[in-house]
């Protein structure tokens, strides 16, 4: 079997989908933010994968054999020299997470310090 | 180098000033005090926008690559976000002195936020749209929880932030699928390879193309429409914007709501303003008119029914999203109707920002720390016990709820009168309507201020003295004023910046 864009974006899709029924369903703020970490993930595994196989690259009636394969029918001396934006993004999406990650995180802190629970449905005082 | 510099310098003036404000802030020996400075970086950078305007400078410079983009439409948002940053900061100033919130890190976030605001509504790339989100959105999350030994100011931080995540991840899935069926993450690029003309090569992939472009749209979608407080992604609105600090509450409503609604714009006329998607009767315009009626009518009916001023106030900036999203929902529109619609859009945001800081910032000054104005009640017989506070919210709330000569009515007055323009009769009858029914509720805390006395024994408002929040609301007043009085020139403002972002 050779895996394919397909068997990638299938397995962004579990995760994306796994990540956000957790953040909707689970009631822990911490569980919450792995949640959403879960999603961002899933991205950037779609945008990593996509990068590999660019259907800019394509000439026509290629067969979508592998990424290399491509390359060099779309002229490129290897795969590593077209462009590589879905692998940037990636990076830039790993550092804006953490960024992310630090401040909720801290907000989760300070809130535990008063209310002494990190269950969501706790945050329940402002209402109407 | 300077020429290819300077059209970034709005956003590079707003980063720079902001690590200016931290490092103020690290060798100063006293706390606080930084609100002038804040505000000063603000008003430069937004004038800044201006005078590039004024001098004609090639804009679309080759240093960005398309990740930036500099045209008339972002440089008068600019503006707007320097003006409304710049007063939200001096609302700070008086607002964090009075409460004893005063430290030093409230201004450089805010600064930060608003350079995340600026990149927001020139972004052209899905790239730079996520970071300069996240930068604006970080900076708003931590201003939220800021008073933190408040219960309530950390549980709507804890919402306002989860959510918002939730929402960023949203806008990414978008991006990743419009990358995966294009190659492409600017905006130009995604829109040419997804509407391609001539003959196309058979799609090698066998993935949908048509359809993974129509879930990114929707997820893209729902992401914006989180961000600007949209039914029914509005839920974090109430309880974000009551639980903050009222400055904090001042700031987001004009700034993060200006960058949301700039950014809705660009990225929906870019990459979706095709016949196909862009069109009325099918595609996303036919979907945000359900939502801008639902946003407005629902905003407006919960409004009626609060008791806290604050959280009124909240409910009715999500009617103003609806209000805005009627402007959103024309925009695609040819005929030139399509530009009307944008600047119609653009003069609301300048109309809802003079109006909203001015609102938030009378609420302010009506209570001092131990004594704030809250709910309906506490400003019972605060127009006989101290008429010129009462006075400052009765004015601004006369502009938000549209009665000339304010600003607040010629932004809904555009707005209708497009709507109409484009035959959308019905659209324009429900815009209408709700600002009847937002009359309500916003004449319900004048007629409390001075013709309620309050209750025996009950809590009452007690305004503060504040020199900054003064100045900040005769700036507002004079801008409510201006634009409500001589709006001619503004408008043809917003109208020459709207020609490039309508089709």
């Amino acid at each position: 079997m050779t895996v394919t864009l397909g068997h990638y974006l299938a397995l962004a899709s579990v995760l994306f989908t796994t990540g956000a029924v957790g953040f909707l369903v689970r009631r822990n703020a911490l569980v919450a933010l792995m949640s959403i970490e879960l999603m961002l993930n899933a991205v950037n595994l779609t945008l990593v994968a996509a990068n590999r196989w660019q259907p800019s690259m394509v000439p026509a009636g290629a067969e979508p054999a592998t990424p290399e394969a491509l390359a060099a029918a779309a002229g490129y001396a290897s795969q590593s020299a077209i462009a590589h934006h879905g692998q940037v993004f990636a990076f830039f999406v790993i550092a804006v997470a953490a960024a992310e990650a630090a401040v909720g995180l801290a907000i989760v802190l300070a809130f535990y310090r008063l209310r002494k629970t990190i269950r969501t449905d706790a945050a329940d005082t402002l209402k109407g | 180098m300077i020429q290819t510099l300077a059209p970034l310098a709005p956003i590079l003036l707003m980063a720079f000033g902001a690590v200016a404000l931290m490092l103020i802030d690290a060798f100063q020996d006293e706390e606080g005090g930084l609100a002038m400075p804040a505000a000063l970086v603000h008003f430069v950078a937004g004038s800044t926008a201006l005078l590039l305007w004024k001098r004609g400078l090639p804009l679309d410079s080759g240093l960005l690559h398309g990740y930036l983009v500099i045209d008339k439409t972002s440089l008068f948002l600019d503006a707007v976000i320097g003006l409304g940053g710049g007063l939200a900061s001096l609302l700070a100033g008086g607002y964090l002195h009075e409460h004893k919130l005063e430290r030093g890190e409230y201004y450089p976030l805010l600064g930060f936020a608003s350079c995340g605001a600026m990149m927001l509504v020139s972004a052209s790339d899905t790239l730079m749209l996520f970071v300069a989100l996240e930068t604006m959105s970080l900076g708003v999350y931590a201003m939220t929880g800021y008073r933190r030994t408040s219960a309530r100011a950390l549980e709507a931080a804890l919402k306002y932030f989860l959510l918002g995540s939730f929402a960023a991840a949203l806008l990414l899935a978008g991006a990743a699928l419009l990358y995966t069926v294009t190659g492409h993450t600017d905006f130009a690029g995604i829109a040419q390879a997804l509407h391609p003309t001539g003959e196309q090569p058979p799609d090698p992939f066998l993935v949908d193309k048509a359809r993974i472009s129509i879930l990114a749209m929707l997820l893209i979608l729902a992401a914006l429409a989180f961000k600007v407080g949209a039914v029914p992604f509005h839920m974090w609105v109430p309880d974000t914007y009551e639980g903050a600090p009222t400055s904090t509450t001042a700031y987001m409503s004009v700034v993060v709501k200006t960058a949301a609604f700039g950014v809705f714009l660009r990225l929906m006329l870019t990459v979706f303003g095709d016949a196909g998607s862009a069109s009325s009767a099918a595609g996303w315009p036919a979907l945000m008119a359900w939502v801008a009626v639902l946003t407005m009518t629902v905003g407006n009916l919960a409004a009626l029914v609060q008791t806290s001023v604050k959280r009124m106030l909240a409910y009715s900036s999500i009617a103003h999203a609806g209000y805005l999203l009627v402007g959103v929902v024309l925009a695609p529109r040819g005929g030139g109707v399509g530009a009307v619609a944008v600047a119609s859009v653009l003069f609301y945001l300048l109309a809802y920002t003079v109006s909203n800081v001015g609102a938030f910032g009378a609420l302010m000054l009506a209570g001092r720390r131990g004594a704030e104005a809250v709910s309906f009640d506490d400003l019972a017989g605060l127009g006989k016990r101290h008429p010129w506070a009462a006075f400052a919210l009765t004015f601004f709330l006369l502009s938000l709820t549209g009665v000339p000569p304010t600003a607040g009515f010629f932004g809904k007055f555009y707005i209708v009168r497009t709507a109409l323009d484009s035959g959308l009769g019905l659209l324009a009858a429900i815009v209408v309507v709700n600002s009847a029914v937002s009359a309500y509720y916003y004449l319900g805390v004048i007629v409390k201020m001075f013709m309620k006395d309050p209750a025996p024994g009950a809590t009452r408002a007690q305004p503060m003295a504040s020199g900054t929040i003064f100045f900040t609301l005769v700036g507002a007043a004079l801008g409510v004023l201006y634009l409500g009085l001589l709006p001619e020139r503004v408008l043809s403002l917003a109208l020459a910046a709207a020609e490039r972002a309508a089709p």
